[in-house]
């Protein structure tokens, strides 16, 4: 339907896009990109090229599955495989997802302990207002909000220049490719594949674009979108991790917030750790609300129950329940004793350890002609998506027997 | 639009509903002879002397547009070839087992027929209409009875319980949980995924909703299943639904349609309707549905897409009847029986002079107690119409309806011809506070 002008389409997306990549970090994300600059210097940067291109490939075939079949991951899921087998889909996304709410949660207590509130006080605080917002507020202001803060993170491409990084040494780790054995950089390896390429991502990616009402005729403008979007946002993780190497790189794991906020001093100078708080607390509310209503919303929509908030608990046990399970568990656990950039990390290495199952879902719906029709994967997309999500679950089981089961 | 009968409360909704569960269910003998269709997959079929032949691998029923579906056949799986067993060759189907009526069988491959939909492929775990609770669920098991001589879908459990049974070891499966059963006389079933659209005829039950109804549903289904519905409707009962949607549902269910019948929509939608959606669509789209349009339908839209939105020509619908001094009370009472697909933008009739100047706006109820044989001329008086101009901001125009009291206000142009009209109802629309937040699949 739409014919556009490629080179012009590029510049009006990347433009938004990249505030939107940047705003969209969330606290999980932050805290991964920083601990890797801060641990492995730039080291980490070809696995996130690669990464890059594995991100492509996936959001690709959601945006697909989006278009071309006008339903949501988990709806396809149930109805594209028997019951029992859409049942651990779901359970793990549901796992994976209620690892993001608790991330979330982390980076809203770490954010005000910047500013001297324990979060015995904050997050219980957060979690009633996030909560009460949803039910009986109006989520659309307080999303505009929360966006507006989380703009903070805009800063940190330019940070990363204004750092002046060893850009000799930033190509040589991008291009040759390297991965270290080491116990833990595998493990931050899984941590960056589990933020970057979460299952929420696809979860997130499809819906919205059936949501849109975008179809087949559309797709082309969608793809485009849905690549750009994906370098974009793997630009700013990328910048993330070189502004906080350039700072702090080779110190070691990441402690605190308060150091991650040292990447943003070349820019933001002594306000840093100030407005880094304020980001971090903008992004983590934003998707403390969000994640579990899309996940809430999805499992409703496949079990074909009442999913809308303006229903009492009775109407909408399902949805409801799950929403508020959801926000409970995931500010409980935020709660735990121990450091809050290992809690952020280890929940990103959950999302790493299901992001293979439901990456495996994704890849056969696409590759099913029944779902697709001629938009099916062709035998190249096959093997390369096939070899990606291969290489991603065999990280995800080294990781898993090494750090997880304590093996080796 | 008139409403005839009050909108019903949730509650009554569910009685509605537990009230069709409760006759379904009335007859003990029904309640025990339900046969779960997600349980009797995987169960053996037996030839008359006992012998296992194979194993039961889905259900065929036929949408014939009757209240309860026939089941046709089966498909069983034999050995590695799977093969379609007719409903007439099947002596009894029990709870565990189907058993055959002769023990000679031909096996043949399945091909569907006309109508022909596999219940568990197709319609087991997918969206179906429930039109007595007007809500859209997902099967979470079908019900097959033996009624008369055959056996037929009479029941659809929609119960998170039925999920967790199906989920659970197999030999619970069998056993039926109606714990929430709909009667399949009062669903909406949609034909096999990925097949083309076909026009079926819909439930009747269906002409019973009211718009605000449809909308509802339209916006709650699947991409594949709304546009089945919307199919199965009328083009006026469509039209009206959609008026009554979310924007951001619409422009997304427009987008979704193909042109042809997203224009032929669009035009039969009330002018302002059908504007409010046209803006929300990018300027290549909407040309592109006007250009589909007959030319007097785009040139009506494309005049009112030149106002600003927040203005009284932004608010108006240009559906407007307009009658000269000397025509006849008679004559206009005909020609609003002639119209009375838009009458509930009709408050009144639009009486203009020779040169199409605006004289008075002349009420229903006026026009309904004056003899037929008087002319329009003579009508016209006191209370003189109240009137705004197309540019006028909204705040002017919610000024003028709270200073006069009426239902509607006339728009004129600097000329004083009218050229639409303000009900009472769009400027409710215009400000009422936006609907409390859609939670959607899609959100951030």
């Amino acid at each position: 339907m739409r014919v556009r002008n490629r080179l012009s389409r590029l510049l009006v997306v990347i433009g938004p896009g990249l505030i939107a990549a940047a705003a969209g970090n969330d606290a999980g994300g932050i805290a991964t990109y920083a601990s890797a600059g801060a641990q492995f210097g730039y080291r980490t940067l070809f696995v996130m090229v690669l990464t890059t291109a594995a991100l492509v490939i996936v959001q690709e075939m959601c945006a697909r599955l989006g278009a071309y079949t006008g339903e949501g991951l988990v709806s396809l899921i149930r109805e594209q495989f028997p019951l029992r087998i859409g049942a651990f889909a779901v359970m793990c996304l549901i796992v994976a997802n209620i690892g993001i709410v608790v991330s979330e949660f982390a980076g809203i207590g770490a954010a005000f302990e910047l500013f001297g509130v324990t979060r015995y006080i904050s997050v219980p605080i957060a979690a009633i207002v996030i909560w009460a917002v949803i039910v009986f507020g109006s989520y659309r202001y307080a999303e505009r909000v929360m966006l507006l803060l989380a703009l903070v993170f805009v800063t940190y491409p330019i940070a990363m220049i204004f750092g002046h990084p060893d850009w000799a040494k930033v190509g040589a780790q991008s291009i040759l490719p390297h991965l270290l054995g080491q116990k833990e950089f595998l493990f931050l390896v899984v941590a960056l594949i589990g933020t970057t390429i979460s299952p929420y991502m696809q979860l997130y990616q499809a819906a919205a674009v059936a949501d849109r009402g975008v179809g087949p005729d559309d797709y082309a403008g969608e793809r485009l979108d849905s690549i750009t979007g994906s370098v974009l946002a793997n630009f700013v993780s990328m910048s993330i991790i070189i502004a906080t190497a350039a700072a702090i790189g080779g110190t070691g794991p990441l402690a605190s917030a308060k150091d991650a906020a040292e990447a943003l001093k070349p820019v933001l100078g002594p306000g840093a750790e100030a407005l880094f708080a304020i980001g971090l607390l903008g992004a983590s509310a934003l998707a403390a609300a969000v994640v579990p209503l899309a996940t809430a919303y999805g499992v409703a929509e496949a079990a074909g129950t009442e999913r809308s908030v303006s229903r009492t608990f009775a109407e909408a046990p399902l949805f409801l329940g799950l929403f508020t399970g959801q926000v409970v568990v995931g500010a409980v656990v935020a709660l735990a004793p121990g450091n809050l950039i290992d809690l952020l990390i280890n929940t990103q290495v959950l999302n790493g350890l299901v992001a293979p199952v439901i990456l495996s879902f994704v890849l056969m719906l696409a590759n099913r002609r029944s779902v697709l029709g001629e938009a099916v994967n062709g035998p190249v997309l096959r093997v390369v998506s096939g070899a990606a999500v291969g290489v991603i679950s065999l990280l995800a089981l080294i990781v898993f027997v090494q750090s997880v089961l304590g093996l080796g | 639009m008139p409403r005839l009968n009050p909108l019903p409360s949730r509650t009554r909704l569910r009685e509605r509903r537990h009230a069709r569960s409760r006759r379904l269910l009335a007859s003990r003998a029904v309640a025990e002879s339900l046969v779960s269709t997600a349980g009797l997959i995987g169960r053996p079929v037996r030839n008359p002397s006992g012998a296992e032949i194979g194993t039961v691998r889905d259900v065929v029923a036929r949408w014939d547009g009757g209240e309860y579906p026939p089941v046709t056949g089966f498909v069983v799986r034999i050995g590695r070839r799977l093969a379609y067993v007719p409903a007439a060759q099947v002596e009894r189907m029990g709870h565990r087992e189907v058993s055959l009526r002769s023990s000679r069988l031909d096996l043949v491959d399945f091909k569907r027929r006309e109508g022909e939909v596999l219940l568990v492929q197709d319609v087991i775990d997918h969206q179906l209409v429930d039109v007595d609770g007007v809500r859209v669920i997902r099967a979470a098991d079908l019900y097959l009875a033996n009624v008369g001589s055959m056996y037929r879908v009479v029941g659809v459990d929609v119960s998170v319980g039925t999920l967790l049974r199906r989920l659970g070891p197999t030999r619970w499966r069998a056993r039926p949980t109606p714990e929430r059963v709909i009667d399949w006389a009062a669903i909406q079933p949609f034909g096999r995924p990925g097949s083309p659209i076909r026009l079926r005829e819909g439930n009747r039950a269906l002409h019973r909703l009211r718009p605000s109804e449809l909308a509802d549903l339209l916006e709650e289904l699947g991409r594949r299943e709304r546009q089945e519905l919307l199919a199965a409707l009328e083009p006026e009962t469509a039209a009206d639904a959609l008026e009554e949607m979310e924007a951001e549902e619409l422009e997304s269910l427009l987008r979704e349609s193909d042109e042809e019948q997203a224009a032929a929509l669009l035009a039969v939608m009330e002018p302002d309707e059908a504007v409010d959606a046209l803006r929300d669509l990018q300027d290549d789209e909407r040309d592109q549905l006007l250009a589909m349009m007959p030319a007097h339908k785009s040139a009506e839209l494309r005049a009112l897409l030149g106002y600003e939105e927040r203005t009284a020509g932004g608010l108006m619908t240009s559906h407007l009847l307009i009658a000269r001094r000397g025509d006849t009370v008679a004559g206009v009472r005909a020609r609003l029986a002639d119209d009375a697909d838009h009458r509930g933008d009709l408050p009144g009739v639009i009486v203009v002079d020779d040169d199409g100047r605006l004289l008075d706006d002349i009420s229903l109820f006026e026009l309904l107690v004056a003899d037929g044989d008087r002319t329009m001329d003579s009508l016209c008086g006191e209370p003189w119409p109240v009137t705004v101009t197309p540019d006028a901001g909204i705040d002017d125009v919610v000024e003028r309806f709270v200073d006069e009291r009426g239902a509607s206000l006339v728009v004129v142009d600097e000329e004083e011809r009218p050229v639409g009209r303000i009900l009472a109802d769009d400027l409710i629309d215009a400000l009422a506070p936006q609907s409390r937040v859609q939670v959607r699949r899609r959100l951030a």
